[in-house]
């Protein structure tokens, strides 16, 4: 029972991972990011290469990561984003575009494929990062088998999850944020630069999704199209625990991969999914605001 | 009421509602059998765009599991056909059994349909072809009545409802994946027989089958259109555009909203009822996510306030694609471009192309200019959230 809390709450960990980056970027901003999942491919890939040429290994290749994401999140809010606020159901169109052209972008090495040149590193071919020695080897602990690797991956997230608190919470530019969250014309009447902090959430939320990528690298194939499938569970997890409630994405992330792990412990993972997004379903239904959310907007 | 009759707009429609119409049916003149096969698949995608653009163009109910409803009527359909097959006739009973339920079957069970799987006793009413047809149509116009109904009901709206028909899709494909002995899992019906009226047989590549295909697709458009300019559809507007106001106004938002979910549903099952006739087969693939957003890629670029627009807009997309994907360089490039595609599209045409012609129209100087009539839309700016 003790290993499925475990499996459940790495896979939660992930979720959470994943759903950080856009529960303040839909929460602030009001933009679905449907490329959040490629995001989070950007950032394995970037461990991927960094590992071959810059012999980086995976944990300094996380700082790497996250700017990179970032960088290009900005990116992305600068030239399609930004010019689509308040139309809420469009940035799920035009990201969704994003991800077709990041995905096709990394698969067709940026074009390189056609003229005959291949990257190594790039492409669609299958590759993986290898995982530090330490972080390898499970031990033994008190009759209850600890993988470090996993462990490794919850460690992260708290302390992701709780830099972004302490960014949303503590600091000035957090306030800011959550100033735009509840009004974001009341925020600008109030002398917030409403642009250019949105801004800097988006490439913030992009670099978690970075790292995100970073950790799902150590165990999972590095492949174009990795991303696509965790958006929306990242999304699920988002509206379930409420819009812009950094509490409720973790209580939802935390709900969801438990339930996730024990069902699949007793039938199978397909059936665990399904179940899963049932309970999604019921609990938008019962809560359409979410289980965590505050009035406003 | 002259002027409005013989409003330039009014008249630019007719004349590509039937030019469209006339090009659909005159069809089968100017291309071989194989290239109209495929090009009759293009036109259950613009059925797919109509049903987009009824529920998210003029119901403004974005909905990311059209998927769904796709598949729905297409397994229904396809539980006919495959009981029609040879292959089902092959398996030494009296009565036919599909090939996949001999590889899943309890060890010692009876040939038959009645208890070859766990499961396999919900083929059996199948057996009449009538059945898989309508159960085509009423299943998902039943799951999108009592879903919407669940939703509406609740004044659910925007981005909620969006998430919801996304999560409903997610949960049906593994469980038709899941229940491999009934729905032959992910490899999803195959072999199908041919859809059969009165002794005929209709082979995907016949000019009958073609027009199987394309004068159902004319009737829906016709019938979207003349729906949407009832009453009904006038007031369905009003709520997309305010759902409070037309509340206060004391109408009934929910019924609105459920029943042109409905048809849409409807729609969409129809048109997976008729892709199974052309392309015989169905699969689990119909009810991916990506499958249910390209749905709305196409109704975005032709239109997504203009059911011929929706319908030109799938049409063309997927002839594209199925040129680009003659070469395998092409094949990858042309999703980079249709990425691309879609950015621009968002940004700088949110009406489509449907709101190009519109502009066009408007442009011509035809003398008198239609300015005394507010125009149709505005700019792609959607309903309030």
């Amino acid at each position: 029972m003790a290993d499925t809390i475990f499996i459940g709450l790495s896979l939660a960990s992930i979720l959470l991972l994943v759903a950080l980056g856009l529960t303040i970027t839909y929460g602030a901003m009001g933009v679905i990011n449907m490329a959040h999942g490629e995001l989070v491919m950007i950032g394995a890939y970037t461990a991927v290469m960094a590992a071959i040429y810059l012999k980086l290994n995976m944990i300094l290749a996380i700082p790497l990561a996250f700017l990179v994401a970032a960088g290009l999140g900005l990116l992305i809010e600068r030239l399609v984003i930004r010019h689509l606020y308040g139309r809420i159901l469009d940035t799920l169109l035009a990201t969704w575009g994003i991800s077709l052209l990041l995905q096709q972008a990394i698969r067709l090495e940026f074009g390189l494929s056609f003229i005959n040149i291949h990257v190594e590193g790039l492409g669609s071919g299958l590759q993986n990062l290898s995982v530090p020695e330490f972080l390898n080897q499970a031990y033994d602990l008190g009759g209850f088998t600890v993988q470090p690797y996993r462990s490794f991956i919850i460690v992260v997230t708290i302390a992701l999850a709780a830099l972004t608190w302490f960014l949303m919470y503590k600091t000035r530019i957090g306030i800011q944020v959550r100033a735009i969250m509840r009004n974001p014309q009341m925020a600008a009447a109030f002398g917030i630069d409403v642009r250019q902090v949105s801004a800097l959430t988006f490439a913030y939320g992009s670099g978690l999704a970075g790292v995100a990528g970073v950790m799902l690298a150590g165990f999972k194939t590095v492949s174009p199209d990795m991303g696509s499938s965790l958006v929306v569970d990242g999304f699920l997890v988002v509206v379930m625990g409420g819009v812009g409630s950094l509490l409720g994405s973790a209580a939802a992330a935390g709900l969801l991969g438990e339930i996730n792990g024990i069902i699949a412990m007793v039938t199978n993972d397909i059936f665990a999914r399904a179940v899963v997004f049932a309970l999604v379903i019921a609990v938008i239904m019962w809560r359409p605001n979410g289980l965590f959310s505050f009035k406003g907007r | 009421m002259n002027q409005r009759f013989f409003d330039r707009h009014r008249i630019a429609e007719i004349a590509v509602y039937l030019a469209f119409i006339a090009v659909v049916l005159a069809m089968p003149a100017f291309i071989d059998e194989f290239t109209l096969n495929r090009f009759s698949k293009y036109l259950v995608y613009g059925m797919l765009g109509i049903a987009i653009a009824l529920s998210w163009g003029y119901a403004g109910i974005l909905n990311l599991g059209q998927g769904l409803f796709f598949g729905l009527g297409a397994y229904m359909v396809a539980t006919s056909l495959k009981l029609q097959s040879y292959t089902s006739l092959q398996q030494g009973s009296d009565t036919p059994v599909p090939d996949f339920m001999l590889w899943n079957a309890q060890p010692g069970a009876p040939t038959d349909l009645c208890c070859i799987t766990d499961g396999s006793f919900l083929w059996l009413p199948f057996q009449a072809q009538w059945f898989g047809i309508a159960m085509a149509i009423v299943l998902p116009t039943l799951v999108a009545f009592l879903v919407g109904s669940a939703i509406f009901r609740l004044r659910i709206s925007g981005v909620y409802v969006a998430i919801i028909t996304l999560a409903l899709v997610l949960l049906v494909r593994p469980l038709i994946i899941e229940f491999q002995p009934v729905t032959n899992g992910f490899n999803g019906l195959t072999d199908l027989g041919w859809l059969t009226f009165g002794g005929f047989e209709f082979d995907p590549y016949l000019v009958e089958t073609y027009y199987v295909i394309a004068i159902p697709t004319v009737l829906v458009l016709l019938g979207a259109r003349w729906l949407v300019a009832t009453r009904a559809g006038l007031i369905l507007q009003a709520t997309r555009d305010d759902a409070n106001r037309a509340r206060y106004l004391g109408f009934s938002v929910a019924a609105y909203q459920v029943f042109f979910f409905s048809v849409s549903a409807a729609i969409a099952g129809f048109a997976g009822m008729l892709y199974v006739v052309a392309s015989e087969f169905a699969s689990p693939t119909f009810m991916d996510i990506a499958f249910s957003i390209s749905m709305l890629v196409w109704a975005a670029v032709g239109g997504r306030r203009s059911l011929l627009g929706a319908c030109i807009g799938a049409i063309l997309i997927n002839s594209i694609s199925a040129a680009a994907s003659e070469t395998e360089m092409l094949q990858e490039a042309w999703k980079a471009i249709l990425g691309l595609i879609f950015i621009l599209g968002v940004l700088f045409l949110p009406r489509g192309l449907a709101g190009l012609g519109h502009d066009f129209i408007e442009w011509l100087p035809l003398g008198r200019r239609g300015a005394t009539r507010p125009q149709n839309g505005n700019a792609g700016s959607e309903p309030a959230e």
